[in-house]
C-alpha cells in the first residue's frame, strides 16, 4: 500500500480558482480566489542540536553561557548577549520543569490549528534551565479548562512516537495526571499516556417533569431560531455552511440542521448527525442562541458536550448568529 | 531634540470590516486626498512620506507601499515604509517627527492603510481564523508558529501573568465595564466599523471566550482602512494653522521602546509591558511631564485587549500596578473623570486597520484637543509578541 504523504497545506483548505461578483449599493465589484503560497527548504541552523535532539534522542538541549552560566532554553543564541556575547556551550535539561506562569488557552484559532482546540501554549522552564519554553499543553482528561495549568504548575514534557524535528514533537501534560513510573521514565512517549476517551456523557433517566420542560423550552427554542432564520446578518454567518446536529437533553432529542444560511430545528433523533451535543438542559442551548449565555462556557463547564472538538467551529458560527441578531436588533 | 515638529493635517476614511469597493490603493488615495484638504496645502507641497502598513500578506505583496507612491502624489520624492506590528502606525509618527525635527524635511506625510479581510478560510467559510493566521506568521518561526500563536494567545500571555501576580485585579465586571464605555464613545465617531454598537457589560460578560482569559467583546475588531497625518515644523506649520484658522497640535514627547520576545531569567517580565513604560518615560522626559494624571486630559491607548489596555494605563502612569481596576472603580477613566480615554471608541470600537490605527488615535486626538479646547494628549500603540514593542507620543494644543 502506498504511504500517506502529509502535505504541507491540507486538500481541502485550498480553495478552488473561481470568482464571483459582488453588487453592493446596485454596483458591481469583482471577487477572486487567491492565495500567496511560497515554499521552503528551511534551513535550522544553529537551531539543529536542539531539534536534531528531539528527534532522535528524546532529549531537550539548552545552550549555557560560559560566563554567567545562563540556560537558555530553547539554544536561541549560542553567544550571551547579556555578557558581550561570551560564547555558550550545549547542555541536556530536563523534560520535567514548572509553568513560568498561567498559560493562555486558545478556543477560537487560526485557521490551521482549528481541529486541534482547546489547547494551551505556554512557558515550561525545564529543570535544569532559566528560561521558559513554549510548547502546546494539554490535559488527558477530556476539554482543557483554565485552573489545569497555573503558575508554578509541575510539567512533564511528552515525546510524539512520530517525530519530525519540530517543537511539535513534544508537549507538556500535568504532572499530577501521570505515575511515579512515567514522571521518572526519560523520553516518555505520546503512546504511553492513557487518554481518557471522549464518552458520550450518560443522560439521567427521563422524567415526566423534564418531559414537560423540553416541551417548554422547545417551543421557546423555536422562536429564537426562526428570528435567527430572518437574520440576513446572522444567516450570512452560516453562509456555506452544512451540519446536522443530533441534540440530546434530558428531557427529549432534537436535531439543528445549519443549511448554506438556513438554520431549522426539528424533535426527533436522527442517524445522519454530523456531531452529537448532550446539554444537561435545553435552556443551556437556549440561551447561547439568545445570547444570554456562551456555548463555548457551557462546554467548558461541562454542561454541554460535544462529540468532535473541530465542531467548535460551528458552535463559534451559532454563537456568531446569537450576536448578529442582537446587533442587528440596536 | 530638534526642531518645533506640529500636526496640520489629518484624515481617516471609513473603518469597515470589509471593503469589497476598493483596494489598498484606492483607500491609501481617499485618507491622503482628505488630509492635504484638512490642511489647505497641495500634495505638491508635501515633501515625504512615511508609510504604516503592517503585513505583506494581508496587501498580498511586498513592498505593499511602491504602487502607492505615484498614485497619491509623492513621485520622485522620499517615501519610507514602517512595519513596527501593531505599533506600525505609532513608529510611523515618530519616524516623520524625527525627520522634519532633524530638518530634512518640513512638510511630511504619515499615512497607513491596512486591507486585512480579504484573507478568507475555505475551510470554515469564514475571514477571521484566516486573518488570524497571517497575523500568526508573525510569531517566532522556529518555536512558536508552529504550536498555534497567535495575537491574542501573546497578549493573554502578559495579562495572565499580571493576573498571576496581581490576584485581585482586571476583574472581569471592570473589564466589562471597560468595554462597554468605549462603546459609548463611539457614537460620536463616524468613521468607526462599530458606530452603532452600544453593548451593555452585562452582553460582554456573557460573550464567548475566545482566547482565555478573552471574551469577544473585548477584543479589538480586524478592520480595514486608512488614516493620514500631516507633520509640519514650526514655521510652516503656523503659516498653515493661520491659513485654517486651526490651532496647531505639537508633538512635544515621542518615546519608543522594544523587549525582549523570549520569557525568563534576564528575559521579558511577563507580568508588566516594560515597552509602554519606557516608552511613556521617553515621552513625558522630553515632553516636560512629572505627572501624567494631572498634565494630560486625553489618552489614545491601542486597545488591542482590555486588559492590556488596563496594564498599559498603568505603565503610562495614570493607574497603580495592582490596583488598575481603580481607573473604573474611583471614576478615573469615566465620564466626569480626570482621564478621557479612546474617545475615537479605540481599536475595540472603531476598528483595528493595523498599519492605520495609531494614525487613527492621533487623527482623534488631536480633534479632541481641539475641540473640547483640552491642552495635553497621549497616543500610545503596541505590537508584536507579548506586547513588545511599545511607542508613546504626547500631543500639545498650542490654542489650550
Amino acid at each position: 500500500m502506498a504511504k500517506k504523504v502529509q502535505k504541507v497545506i491540507p486538500n481541502a483548505a485550498v480553495p478552488p480558482a473561481e470568482g464571483r461578483t459582488v453588487t453592493i449599493e446596485g454596483e458591481n465589484y469583482l471577487e477572486l480566489n487567491d492565495a500567496m503560497h511560497t515554499f521552503y527548504r528551511r534551513s535550522m541552523g544553529e537551531l539543529s542540536p536542539f531539534f536534531l535532539a528531539l528527534r532522535d534522542d528524546k532529549k531537550i538541549i539548552g545552550a549555557k553561557c560560559s560566563k554567567c552560566g545562563i540556560v537558555r532554553v530553547p539554544p536561541m543564541a549560542w553567544f550571551c548577549p547579556d555578557c558581550d556575547f561570551a560564547p555558550a556551550k550545549a547542555v541536556e535539561v530536563s523534560d520535567r520543569g514548572k509553568m513560568l506562569f498561567t498559560p493562555p488557552i486558545t478556543y477560537f484559532a487560526n485557521s490551521m490549528f482549528q481541529e486541534q482546540v482547546p489547547f494551551g501554549r505556554g512557558r515550561v522552564v525545564p529543570d535544569g534551565a532559566d528560561t521558559g519554553l513554549s510548547v502546546n499543553l494539554y490535559t488527558t482528561t477530556g476539554i482543557l479548562v483554565p485552573g489545569i495549568f497555573k503558575k508554578g504548575t509541575e510539567v512533564k514534557l511528552v515525546f510524539r512516537n512520530n517525530r519530525y524535528g519540530k517543537i511539535t514533537d513534544i508537549f507538556g501534560l500535568p504532572a499530577s495526571e501521570l505515575s511515579e513510573k512515567q514522571l521518572a521514565k526519560k523520553g516518555l512517549l505520546e503512546s504511553e499516556i492513557d487518554w481518557e476517551a471522549a464518552v458520550e456523557p450518560k443522560m439521567p433517566a427521563a422524567t415526566k417533569k423534564a418531559a414537560a420542560h423540553f416541551e417548554k423550552a422547545f417551543k421557546n427554542l423555536k422562536k429564537v431560531v426562526d428570528d435567527l432564520n430572518k437574520c440576513e446578518r446572522a444567516k450570512k454567518d452560516i453562509e456555506g455552511w452544512k451540519r446536522t446536529i443530533l441534540v440530546k437533553t434530558p428531557g427529549g432529542k432534537f436535531v439543528i440542521a445549519i443549511d448554506n444560511g438556513d438554520l431549522s430545528v426539528k424533535k426527533g433523533a436522527t442517524t445522519k448527525q454530523d456531531f452529537t451535543m448532550v446539554a444537561n438542559n435545553l435552556d443551556t442551548v437556549l440561551k447561547g442562541l439568545a445570547y444570554e449565555g456562551s456555548l463555548t462556557e457551557a462546554i467548558m463547564k461541562a454542561d454541554l458536550w460535544i462529540s468532535k472538538n473541530i465542531e467548535f467551529m460551528t458552535v463559534f458560527k451559532l454563537e456568531r448568529m446569537a450576536r448578529s441578531l442582537a446587533r442587528s436588533r440596536k | 531634540m530638534g526642531r518645533k515638529v506640529g500636526i496640520v493635517g489629518a484624515s481617516v476614511t471609513p473603518f469597515k470590516g470589509r471593503w469589497v469597493e476598493k483596494t489598498y490603493y484606492a483607500l491609501a488615495q481617499d485618507a491622503v486626498r482628505a488630509a492635504v484638504q484638512d490642511a489647505g496645502i497641495p500634495i505638491k507641497e508635501v515633501e515625504a512620506v512615511v508609510y504604516g502598513i503592517y503585513n505583506d500578506i494581508f496587501q498580498r505583496t511586498c513592498i505593499p507601499e511602491h504602487a502607492l507612491q505615484g498614485l497619491i502624489g509623492m513621485q520622485n520624492k522620499f517615501g519610507l515604509r514602517v512595519s513596527n506590528g501593531g505599533a506600525t502606525g505609532a513608529y510611523a509618527l515618530s519616524a516623520a517627527h524625527a525627520y522634519v525635527a532633524a530638518g530634512r524635511y518640513d512638510v511630511m506625510m504619515v499615512l497607513g492603510v491596512e486591507k486585512a479581510t480579504d484573507c478568507f478560510d475555505f475551510l470554515s467559510m469564514s475571514a477571521t481564523p484566516e486573518v488570524i493566521k497571517t497575523i500568526g506568521w508573525s510569531g517566532d518561526s522556529f518555536f512558536e508558529q508552529p504550536i498555534g500563536w497567535t495575537a491574542s494567545d501573546s497578549y493573554a500571555e502578559v495579562v495572565l501573568a499580571y493576573m498571576d501576580t496581581h490576584p485581585g485585579d482586571l476583574k472581569p465586571e471592570v473589564t466589562a465595564q471597560i468595554s462597554a464605555l468605549l462603546s459609548q464613545q463611539v457614537k460620536t465617531n463616524k468613521f468607526a466599523q462599530r458606530q452603532h454598537d452600544q453593548v451593555t457589560p452585562e452582553e460582554v460578560l456573557n460573550s464567548r471566550i475566545v482566547v482565555h482569559p478573552f471574551k469577544q467583546l473585548e477584543i479589538c475588531v480586524y478592520s480595514e482602512g486608512a488614516a493620514a497625518v500631516i507633520v509640519a515644523e514650526e514655521e510652516k506649520a503656523k503659516a498653515i494653522a493661520r491659513n485654517m484658522g486651526a490651532p496647531v497640535v505639537w508633538i512635544t514627547g515621542v518615546g519608543e521602546s522594544n523587549e525582549h520576545s523570549f520569557a525568563g531569567k534576564n528575559q521579558k517580565i511577563m507580568n508588566r509591558i516594560m515597552s509602554d513604560y519606557y516608552a511613556a518615560q521617553m515621552a513625558y522626559k522630553m515632553a516636560g511631564i512629572k505627572n501624567p494624571l494631572e498634565d494630560i486630559q486625553v489618552v489614545e491607548v491601542h486597545d488591542a485587549f482590555v486588559h492590556q489596555l488596563e496594564i498599559t494605563l498603568a505603565e503610562m502612569g495614570f493607574a497603580q500596578h495592582g490596583r488598575c481596576d481603580a481607573l473604573v472603580e474611583e471614576g478615573t477613566i469615566m465620564p466626569g473623570g480626570k482621564l478621557l480615554v479612546n474617545p475615537s471608541g479605540g481599536l475595540i470600537y472603531c476598528g483595528h486597520a493595523v498599519g492605520a490605527s495609531n494614525i487613527m488615535s492621533a487623527w482623534s486626538a488631536r480633534n479632541e484637543l481641539v475641540r473640547r479646547g483640552l491642552k495635553r494628549a497621549a497616543v500610545h500603540g503596541t505590537g508584536s509578541t507579548v506586547a513588545q514593542y511599545g511607542v508613546v507620543l504626547v500631543l500639545e494644543n498650542e490654542a489650550a
